[in-house]
């Protein structure tokens, strides 16, 4: 199992397989167990990554920190990576990406650190956490890091964007604090920095580290004119892009421009895709025996068309990353909405919440 | 026997949009509520099967099986009628958990949950009561209706209805094998293999479960387990049919031929769901082991609707039925029942449409 640091033997594989042969139900059936020793405590699974909320840091207006302590089928994970917060809203089940904002640390704690937004129903149930809840997540995931382990570094952070940054210069800070770095962060107000004290405390024992937080009501926007004069050398510097859409979009062009986009690597769950034209082209989506059809607007997700339409699809984060939502498409075309590129005509898998119809599909739901 | 309510243009109009209200007004309301409800069934039926299996292999004496088996039978009956036919009919997707997916769940019954989906969801729920598409009506071997031909054959319905009372679960399993087809040639072998093949590697796991590997894992007390198992099986088999054949059976229960469905509209549908169905009358606990199924007729209007919310809407689809003059058909259990057997002894003798409305 994954929690094992070394391959099991072939003979406890084979164990393993025999005992989740269908023949042993109901006792091999791990959901069962899972409800018993949840009686015992509400965090133990033999299967499912759960954590219980240890603390809640409120670090600036209208965002939080919780810390997690997760059990023992959580597995590791590395700085810049995020991770499927699972919480139940209403009797639904919801899941949206977070990122980590802490390092791996010694007690095994995790922090998420996570903005409420008014239209984000799992962000509002995230601060409505008490301490002692029980969450699902999902393994961390994800390849949000530098690639070069001891080139110069320029972290780019808008909002809530700082949050992979903190875990990746925490682990760095733990792997020997040696490295030349900037943290540009762009905030609105002082009054929104986000880890002042924590990043205070590494730059003091950190002397290549540099620091740069700047609010938008007081020295104005951060944009590509502002980081090339803050950072001259930035076109030498590997960089790791976090924040709102447009600041994203901002930078990509600037690096595009430059000729140097393959020094940046962006963390992107937060995009969401452009509003859908009311007037664009409708697709006929058939799906099912006897078939069934809805339609979709190019440019929307199958998933909210299919919603729309009164079908409830299995979903998870709805936004590319889970794969909840995959499905057999048996023939027509897609557009990737996180890529823009078109999908091939033949029978495939899709995620639903991020394909949009280009032509009429055929769907196994 | 009254004659089926026909409605029609405006009145028609009125009342499917009457119904339609309380759909829309329902599945807005559908939130956590639902989901406790469902949770604590699970957690019931898990108590009570273990409770009852433990009882079957560990206890001593007749007390202890009496109960062991009672207690399975408990966690059979809940598991298959109010977890496993509701889940199935989606009415928890909307939950997002994959324990409650309409699309995977499986239940501890000899048939399929493919199969129930296609033969139970479809044919049953779609075509309710049309004689010849909703191969539930009679299971294909009873004559429950004048519209059915009549063969001596069915002199003999008492009998075979208390053999399949005893076996349901065996034959709901075999309804979309569509054994007769094969047996009159018009399914090919190959067809037939394919059908047959999940039906025969379920009902090995459901035999093997309850008639091996349970009897063994308490050694020398296996004829205890293997007797309580049988009996557990059996109770449920007898319970679900009676409730089943008390939804769509009873005296009053309207039938409809092809010919009656063909273009007809959503109001109509609804009114040859209501006609086509009846309820039961009793407590709290008496519907949660029927699954909700003594409110046939709220089951088959919305049959994707949290099912205890049957319950809550029963008085207002009863009363919307009372102002359109139709026919709310409900009951005591023994009532009902007696209404089945009634209907299913009539139908053993030749019956004709005329016959049947003057003997009534």
């Amino acid at each position: 199992m994954y929690s094992l640091a070394s391959q099991p033997r072939a003979g406890a594989r084979g164990a393993s397989r025999f005992w989740r042969r269908p023949l042993w139900a109901p006792l091999n059936d791990p959901e069962a167990w899972n409800r018993l020793v949840r009686i015992v405590n509400p965090a133990w699974s033999f299967t499912e990554p759960r954590a219980r909320v240890i603390r809640l840091v409120d670090e600036a207006p209208g965002v939080r920190s919780i810390w997690l302590k997760p059990n023992g089928r959580f597995g590791r994970f590395s700085p810049g990576q995020h991770l499927m917060l699972e919480l139940e809203i209403d009797g639904v089940r919801q899941a949206r990406c977070f990122s980590l904002s802490h390092a791996p640390r010694a007690d095994r704690l995790l922090r998420l650190t996570i903005k409420r937004k008014d239209d984000g129903p799992v962000s509002s149930a995230a601060h409505a956490l008490k301490r002692g809840q029980v969450v699902r997540l999902g393994r961390a995931q994800g390849t949000f890091a530098p690639r070069d382990p001891a080139a110069p570094l320029l972290l780019l952070a808008a909002g809530s964007g700082i949050t992979p940054m903190l875990s990746l210069l925490h682990g760095m800070a733990a792997a020997g604090a040696s490295r030349d770095v900037v943290l540009l962060h762009g905030i609105r107000s002082p009054a929104d920095a986000i880890g002042t004290l924590e990043l205070q405390e590494l730059a003091a024992r950190w002397p290549r580290l540099r620091v740069h937080v700047q609010a938008s009501a007081v020295e104005g926007r951060l944009d590509p004119a502002g980081i090339a004069g803050l950072v001259p050398d930035w076109r030498e510097r590997e960089t790791l892009l976090c924040g709102p859409d447009g600041f994203m979009r901002q930078v990509e062009a600037m690096y595009a421009e430059a000729g140097c986009g393959a020094l940046l690597q962006s963390e992107s769950f937060g995009r969401r895709a452009a509003p859908v034209d009311p007037d664009a082209a409708a697709h006929a989506v058939s799906h099912g025996s006897p078939e069934q059809v809805f339609t979709a607007l190019a440019g929307q997700s199958l998933l909210d068309a299919a919603e729309a339409a009164g079908l409830k699809p299995r979903f998870g984060c709805r936004r590319g990353i889970c794969r909840t939502c995959t499905c057999r498409k048996r023939s027509g075309t897609v557009t990737n909405l996180l890529t823009g590129l078109a999908s091939g005509p033949g029978e495939e898998l899709i995620q639903l919440c991020i394909s949009s119809p280009r032509s009429a599909l055929e769907l196994a739901l | 026997m009254s004659s089926k309510t026909c409605l029609e243009g405006e009145t028609l109009a009125a009342f499917e949009a009457e119904i339609e209200a309380l759909r829309r007004e329902q599945y807005a309301d559908i939130g956590a509520r639902d989901a406790r409800h469902i949770r604590r069934v699970r957690g019931i039926v898990q108590g009570t099967a273990i409770g009852g299996r433990g009882l079957l292999m560990f206890g001593v004496g007749p007390l202890s099986w009496i109960a062991g088996v009672l207690s399975l039978a408990t966690a059979k009956i809940l598991e298959n009628m109010e977890i496993g036919h509701n889940v199935m009919h989606g009415q928890y997707d909307w939950m997002n958990d994959p324990g409650f997916d309409s699309r995977t769940y499986d239940w501890d019954i000899a048939c399929t949950g493919d199969n129930w989906r296609q033969s139970h969801n479809i044919d049953h729920h779609d075509h309710t009561n049309v004689v010849g598409k909703d191969d539930d009506f009679g299971y294909g071997m009873l004559r429950m209706s004048e519209q059915q031909k009549w063969t001596p054959s069915c002199l003999l319905q008492p009998f075979s209805y208390l053999v399949l009372a005893l076996n349901f679960e065996w034959g709901v399993a075999v309804q979309n094998l569509k054994l007769g087809r094969f047996f009159k040639g018009r399914m090919k072998m190959p067809e037939f293999r394919e059908r047959m093949r999940p039906f025969l590697r379920k009902a090995g796991r459901q035999l093997f479960k309850d008639y091996v590997l349970f009897p063994a894992l308490a050694f020398w007390q296996w004829p205890r387990v293997l007797l309580g198992n049988l009996a557990a099986n059996l109770i449920r088999n007898v319970w679900t049919n009676a409730i089943i054949f008390c939804g769509h059976f009873t005296e009053e229960v309207k039938t409809y031929t092809r010919r009656e469905v063909a273009h007809e509209t959503r109001g109509q549908w609804y009114l040859r769901q209501i006609q086509g169905s009846s309820n039961l009358e009793g407590g709290r606990w008496f519907h949660l082991m029927t699954g909700h199924l003594s409110h046939q007729i709220e089951h088959h209007l919305f049959p994707d609707l949290p099912a205890p919310r049957y319950v809550e809407i029963a008085p207002r689809v009863r009363e919307i039925c009372a102002r359109y003059g139709i026919h709310y058909n409900t009951g005591g259990f023994w009532k009902q029942y007696a209404g089945v057997l009634a209907r299913l002894v009539r139908h053993a003798f030749p019956t004709r449409r005329g016959a049947a409305m003057g003997a009534a």
